[in-house]
């Protein structure tokens, strides 16, 4: 195990048993700790709650309902740990889903096993995972609410948007930053606030949506 | 109907026993009263059981009521017929023209009614201002209602296509669900140990990869939609990643009219030949799909050596247009823009616009 960095406490869900095997031996076999899989969502939250993991590496395909709702039940704990979605591609609506309920990162299936690992890391680090996959999802919500008519929906500034267009166009942070000639740290900030701004937007929706309803307590 | 018939029925039994001593012949009044009963009962089992051949029962039913209407004259003595006594049948006739309403349509519902209210007014010997009032709740009755049962029917058929359709719908989703669940996970699966693994199994990943893209695409590319003459692109561009092109897109539906569509699809098509053209075999390429209210736009980048400069300017004097020409071609035909950047080392970008 690399001293340098700090063992992370990783929980697997997905239901498929020969991935979630596959998953788990990949991340131990880089020094992370796999302190609780599932196969479910409501065991899902169950084992999460047990094991307390900083990452959980979530399908978004479970047999019991969507992965979103386990993005935002996770999101609800006390000290909610950060999500990883590792999905098939061709999920977009539940991708975006699961990143507007809290998750951090988005990761395809096809991904090795060292884009993995890094992935998890960088998660456990509190960086935002891109693919270029999620950035043009990103790009397109906020599209999206730039022509509702409600006012008060959150937008990119320009500097975002671009940083968030070369991401879809498949360039690293580091390419970014020598491109725009800003520092790395700088690339990685825009792109953390593209989302953080849709969840906080989406929390206030559901908020207000649960005032309507009278729902509040 | 029934309920109709036998409701009618039995208002004219009553006036027949109210007013059957006034008859000039009651014992026919009974007979033909009898008549109507036993009709009422053929009818109901005939209609039932003749469907789509109910014609024949149908000029039976309007010339039994015809015949009723005119053996008043021979029940009721003529003085009473004058003073405006009612018909033997009374409303029961109304249930023949009906019933040619409901099977033959408005026109036969009219027809129908055009036969019952000419053996009225023969009954009658005149067109009386009871009488037309008659003559006008039949052609209503038979006209309007046979209007709206053709509605009705029309309406029946509509619910059952669509619901046809939405149960193909269904079976497709589930079938999609199926494999995703199971065949895509273990080819993605033995992709992805199988490259680690290297050699001859990295070779079987690539192949085992290449199939879970493209039975991906097929389980997830949409049904043609509703309105034949749009398309959502999506599908087909996401149809084209692979395991060097990355494909992404906005979570909703990209719709493009038919043409526009078909130009800018095959236009990303010619783009990523070209990468594979030129760019060498270990190029990548990433192909990003963005929406603005008024415009699509589509960029296809490679990472490759990029074109030299000035290459494609010395292309365009020599007059050899090339490949890329095509493109742009076929992106202004339809009222788009095309922009190619590329400098050396630093990869091409195709970025196409079209208007929405």
């Amino acid at each position: 195990m690399c001293p340098a960095e700090p063992v992370v406490r990783v929980m697997v869900v997905d239901d498929h048993p020969i991935w979630r095997e596959a998953v788990a031996r990949d991340l131990e076999a880089a020094g992370l700790e796999v302190c609780g899989v599932a196969s479910d969502a409501a065991q899902a939250v169950r084992v999460a709650k047990a094991t307390r993991p900083e990452v959980v590496v979530l399908d978004l395909q479970l047999p019991d309902g969507s992965g979103v709702d386990v993005a935002r039940s996770l999101a609800a704990f006390d000290e909610p740990p950060k999500v990883l979605v590792l999905s098939a591609s061709g999920e977009q609506p539940d991708v975006l889903g699961a990143v507007g309920a809290g998750a951090t990162g988005y990761l395809i299936k096809s991904a090795s096993a060292a884009e993995l690992v890094d992935a998890v890391r960088a998660t456990a680090r509190g960086e935002a995972v891109f693919t270029p996959g999620l950035a043009a999802l990103l790009l397109g919500e906020y599209q999206r609410l730039s022509t509702g008519d409600a006012g008060g929906n959150p937008a990119l500034t320009p500097r975002e948007t671009e940083i968030l267009r070369l991401v879809a166009k498949g360039f690293t942070y580091q390419q970014i930053a020598d491109k725009l000639v800003l520092s790395l740290r700088t690339v990685q900030n825009h792109v953390q606030n593209t989302l953080t701004k849709l969840q906080l937007h989406n929390k206030a929706q559901l908020v207000r949506y649960a005032m309507e309803q009278g729902l509040d307590d | 109907m029934t309920a109709y018939r036998l409701l009618t029925l039995v208002y004219a039994a009553v006036l027949i026993a109210a007013d059957h001593h006034q008859y000039r012949r009651p014992a026919l009044g009974w007979a033909l009263l009898a008549v109507m009963a036993a009709w009422t009962v053929v009818s109901t089992y005939g209609y039932a059981q003749l469907a789509g051949r109910e014609r024949v029962l149908l000029v039976a039913d309007v010339g039994i009521a015809v015949g009723m209407v005119l053996a008043t004259l021979a029940v009721q003595t003529s003085a009473r017929i004058d003073a405006g006594a009612p018909t033997l049948p009374v409303a029961w006739v109304a249930a023949s023209v009906l019933a040619c309403a409901v099977v033959a349509g408005p026109w036969g519902g009219g027809m129908a009614a055009v036969a019952v209210s000419a053996a009225d007014v023969a009954e009658r010997g005149a067109l009386t201002p009871h009488t037309f009032n008659g003559v006008v709740l039949l052609l209503l009755a038979g006209g309007v209602g046979g209007y709206v049962v053709r509605l009705g029917v029309a309406a029946e058929d509509s619910v059952a296509e669509a619901s046809t359709a939405m149960a193909a719908v269904g079976e497709r989703e589930r079938l999609a669900r199926e494999i995703h669940d199971s065949t895509l996970q273990v080819l993605a699966l033995i992709a992805r140990r199988g490259r680690e693994i290297g050699g001859e199994t990295g070779d079987l990943a690539e192949l085992a990869a290449a199939q879970e893209t493209s039975l991906r695409a097929l389980v997830s590319s949409a049904a043609p939609s509703a309105n034949g003459a749009s398309t959502d692109i999506r599908a087909v561009i996401s149809a084209m990643a692979s395991a060097t092109v990355i494909v992404a897109t906005p979570a909703a539906a990209v719709e493009l009219s038919q043409v526009v569509g078909d130009a800018l699809l095959s236009a990303v098509a010619e783009a990523l030949a070209n990468v594979e053209r030129h760019a060498g075999a270990d190029a990548r390429a990433w192909v990003l799909v963005e929406t603005d209210p008024d415009r699509v736009t589509v960029s296809i980048r490679d990472d490759g050596p990029g074109i030299p400069a000035g290459r494609l300017e010395a292309a365009r004097a020599a007059g050899r247009l090339g490949v890329a020409q095509s493109i742009v071609g076929r992106i202004e035909a339809v009222g788009g823009t095309v922009s190619i950047d590329s400098r050396p080392n630093e990869g091409t970008e195709v970025e196409i616009h079209v208007p929405r």
